[in-house]
């Protein structure tokens, strides 16, 4: 099990060194210059040159790189600006700050955002799939099935304002979408994130829903379940220890790039309920043209899901012991 | 004062000090929105100069008004700069008045009406010489956040850093004038500036010109103090130190920060902010809509809400002016701001081909799109109507069309053997922006133009523009008096002597006969002869038809229910944050 974590870990890096090259190229090869949005309106070309080497673009795309991968494990020193401690991931100079900084300030609620709206999507979709497998052809798996078509086809940006409006705005059932953090205030982080943990699961239930029906409705006709079920076993115990176990894969593999996707930033659930999380400070870097806090987030949101695939795959091995042995 | 790219976006003011303006708190009445405020007819305001006695603290209490609580803002944008020599933004300059003080300052009494008095100064200043040298004298009490003292060290530093090469955004006048001011490189070589000489409690500037008009200047957030020992330089713009009634407890950039009292602060040292709240906590994050339907809601703390920038989105603009409950908590009021459509004069150099393009304008189109003349109304001079020297003039029949005349434009093309002139119309890349644009092409190419539009990155929009050879023929801009006179309008805008990267001359305008006018405009103290001859500068370039004017705002900001006296701060052009309070 460790050779094959550390596999999987090294391999990861290797991924992740390539999509930060890519990435870094792609935005610093572009015609746009940092220091002159940085220089500001009074600028002088004895500024402008000055912030180009503060901000270490003054080199070659090569050097500028090599630099930026050091930083990471040496930290850097932007001149004026400051000295950015390692893990150094950057320096905004739209926000005058570390690009890590920013984005360690900003993830708690992320990853508040990605658990929260995970552990209902998982409950309530898993669930709702094993029953409707379980009850296959019958009201209550019609009835999930036609549900869950409606939650896939529905948009966060149309069923968050919705929401926004009749359950907070108009009844007051829910309170205005705010993040506390959990060790400040347990009932505050939870009554400021329900209504986005909801609107969001709303959306994802609907995928796990279907696809834990269709795997377990698949597993439940698998030889190896008719002869467990021939040679005695109950029900349960056949649906939950035989069936179940067998229809997990596909869907941990989906929970893991969902929940790499979610911390790498739910952009439009973040926008929708006005929240700071990582999401809105990848269209703020946007909106601003800061390539440093693009370069950030996106390393950031691809670190994410080459995680969540290991510990994926590292559940898989769990689950199936052919993989690990693969 | 010229916009941000932040404030191109949110399309509000931009002033640091403007004269405007008529403002009117929905005030239970209402219930129509024809009955907003307009631009045109409403009250010019001007800010007299005060007394030693109107500079002397504390604040006139506001009345009913109770001290405690906390006051929430929610907010688009995080501020740019926070460093005061880098501020340049209505909205910077507004959030900063509770935390920073300058000599001067605007004081605003409890009808609305603004004076210009000593805020660290005993009084506004006393000018010697015709205008070319000015004394203040510091206040005693005034302290900074960590208790001590304010010293006439820390004042000549404030002028002196201004001169820093990274400060790169704030305004540029008391630079310009200063003597010997071209050649010094700021203080962080160990040299002070001649020109500014301290002598005990006093300050004396010594001045290239006659600038009667200094101490407004002065009121600028850009010249507000800042502390030698506590001067970061490029750092300082993060997390400034207060002078003011509260400080700056936290700050993450981009999402929030919070204000808390500054138990240093003495009131008695301060006429113009009451400070009543305990904290300001502002959010970022929210956009219009977002936060107008939180305040219509009004429920929770969003009850202490109180925007700055945010004003009532346009998709609400209409719902909450025919409320009459909602209209309460709204404050209107007119801006001195004038957006307009400066044309590059050494592209486009036959004035009669300019003259076509505003006639042309599809002011009535771009008027809707923007949300109707709830929020602004159209324009046909530079200065606004509600800025001293406004003359009201409409050269291009603007008034009587205002979907623009395409005949009469073709016939002035076709008169200039122009037909078919090719137009490069650089605009922003935002939804607004790209309905405008098809907007004006349309119309101008049923006039007897070739239009093209070119998207411009919206970051280095103003960089762009600003660029001498920007290949551009027309583009979106906007301007705002600095303080209440013409010259802050024309000198930086329209002056051939401000056409250069990065000026504000953006119509590129080298006209002997204008700058002739500006400069002599300039040199005249009495403000009567001033404005006259500023509204006369405003035809002479609208008659060499360089821009085309295009509206005047009208700005609405929607507030919690538990918030009281919100007032508008003409010299900030948003909320006055130092004259609110918390109800109880």
């Amino acid at each position: 099990m460790l050779r094959f974590l550390v596999r999987r870990v090294f391999g990861a890096m290797v991924i992740l060194l390539i999509i930060s090259a890519v990435t870094f190229w792609l935005f610093y090869a572009v015609p746009r210059d940092p220091a002159m949005m940085s220089c500001g309106k009074n600028c002088t070309p004895e500024n402008l040159e000055q912030i180009r080497k503060n901000l270490g673009i003054d080199e070659s795309i090569i050097m500028q790189y090599w630099h930026w991968l050091a930083g990471i494990f040496t930290g850097r020193d932007y001149g004026g600006y400051g000295y950015c401690d390692a893990p150094c991931l950057g320096y905004s100079f739209a926000n005058n700050e570390p690009v890590f900084g920013t984005i360690m300030n900003r993830m708690p609620l992320t990853l508040s955002l990605a658990f929260g709206s995970a552990a209902f999507f998982l409950v309530i979709g898993v669930g709702a799939g094993m029953l409707a497998a379980l009850k296959q052809g019958k009201f209550l798996d019609k009835f999930a099935s036609s549900v869950s078509l409606l939650g896939s086809s529905l948009q966060i940006y149309f069923v968050g304002y919705i929401a926004m409006f009749f359950l907070v705005s108009q009844l007051g059932i829910f309170s205005q979408p705010s993040y506390t953090p959990l060790t400040e205030n347990p009932a505050a982080w939870v009554s400021g994130l329900l209504l986005p943990w909801l609107v969001l699961s709303i959306i994802f239930t609907a995928n796990y829903t279907r696809m834990t029906r269709s795997q377990m409705v698949e597993q439940l006709s698998e030889d190896y379940v008719r002869t467990a079920r021939a040679k005695g076993l109950s029900r349960a115990n056949v649906f939950f220890r035989f069936a179940w176990r067998g229809a997990m894969g596909p869907i941990v593999t989906l929970f893991g790039i969902d929940l790499g996707t979610l911390i790498g930033g739910a952009i439009i659930t973040e926008s929708v309920f006005s929240l700071q999380g990582v999401g809105r400070l990848a269209v703020q870097a946007v909106d601003q043209s800061d390539l440093p806090m693009q370069l950030g987030v996106t390393v950031l949101a691809a670190g994410a899901i080459v995680f969540f695939n290991i510990v994926v795959d590292a559940v898989y091995a769990l689950i199936d012991p052919r993989i690990r042995l693969a | 004062m010229s916009f941000s790219r932040r404030n191109f976006l949110i399309a509000t003011g931009v002033v640091a000090a403007s004269s405007s303006v008529l403002t009117a708190c929905g005030g239970g009445g209402g219930g129509s929105a024809s009955d907003t405020p307009k631009v045109t007819g409403s009250k010019t305001m001007e800010i007299p100069v005060g007394t030693k006695a109107d500079s002397t603290g504390p604040a006139p209490e506001v009345k009913g008004a109770v001290k405690g609580g906390t006051i929430y803002s929610l907010e688009q944008f995080d501020m740019d700069h926070l460093d005061p020599a880098q501020i340049y933004v209505s909205t910077e300059a507004a959030i900063t008045v509770p935390i920073m003080r300058g000599l001067t300052g605007y004081k605003i009494d409890d009808k609305g009406g603004v004076t210009l008095v000593g805020d660290a100064a005993t009084d506004p200043g006393t000018a010697k010489d015709g205008g070319k040298t000015w004394v203040f004298t510091l206040k005693d009490g005034l302290k900074w956040e960590d208790g001590s003292d304010v010293t006439m060290d820390d004042v000549r530093h404030t002028f002196e850093r201004l001169f820093a090469s990274f400060i790169t955004e704030g305004p540029r006048y008391v630079q310009q004038w200063l003597v010997g001011g071209d050649k010094y490189k700021g203080p962080y070589e160990g040299k002070h500036l001649d020109s500014i000489e301290i002598d005990g409690k006093t300050i004396t500037f010594r001045l290239t010109e006659a600038r009667g008009d200094f101490n407004y200047t002065l009121a600028m957030r850009g010249y507000s103090l800042v502390p030698e020992k506590h001067d970061t330089k490029e750092k300082y713009d993060k997390q400034p130190f207060s002078c003011g009634p509260y400080r700056i407890e936290s700050r993450s950039v981009g999402k929030s920060m919070t204000y808390v009292r500054n138990e240093h602060w003495d009131p008695a040292t301060d006429p113009i902010r009451n400070a009543y709240p305990d904290k300001f906590a502002f959010s970022y994050g929210f956009q219009p809509l977002a936060a107008t339907d939180r305040y219509i809601a009004d429920k929770g703390n969003d009850q202490y809400a109180v925007p700055i920038f945010n004003e009532v989105a346009a998709e609400r603009v209409a719902q909450v002016l025919t409320d009459a409950e909602l209209k309460k908590r709204v404050l209107t009021a007119v801006d001195t701001v004038t957006y307009y459509w400066p044309i590059n004069t050494t592209r486009i150099t036959d004035v009669k081909v300019r003259q076509a393009i505003n006639c042309a304008w599809p002011h009535q189109q771009l008027q809707t799109i923007r949300g109707g003349a709830s929020t602004t109304e159209i324009a046909t001079t530079i200065l606004s109507p509600v800025t001293p020297g406004y003359e009201k003039f409409d050269l291009y029949g603007t008034t009587k069309k205002p979907g623009g005349d395409p005949a009469k434009a073709k016939a002035l093309l076709k008169e200039a053997g122009k037909l078919g002139q090719k137009l490069v119309i650089a605009y922003q890349q935002s939804d607004n922006s790209v309905k405008q644009a098809v907007a004006i092409k349309n119309a101008l190419e049923e006039a007897g133009f070739t239009v093209v539009n070119k998207q411009v990155d919206k970051s280095t929009f103003y960089t762009q523009i600003g660029d001498t050879d920007n290949g551009f023929d027309l583009f979106a801009a906007g301007w705002s008096p600095d303080w209440p006179n013409g010259y802050s309008v024309f000198y930086p805008c329209w002056s051939g002597k401000n056409i250069g990267k990065g000026r504000s001359n953006y119509a590129q305008l080298d006209d002997t006969g204008v700058n002739k006018a500006i400069d002599a405009a300039s040199a005249i103290t009495d403000p009567e002869k001033a404005n006259k001859a500023w509204g006369a500068i405003d035809r002479q370039i609208m008659e060499l038809a360089a821009v085309v004017p295009d509206y005047h705002s009208i700005r609405n900001w929607m507030y919690g229910s538990k918030v009281g006296n919100v007032v508008y701060d003409a010299g900030n052009t948003c909320v006055a944050l130092c004259k609110l309070y918390a109800k109880k």
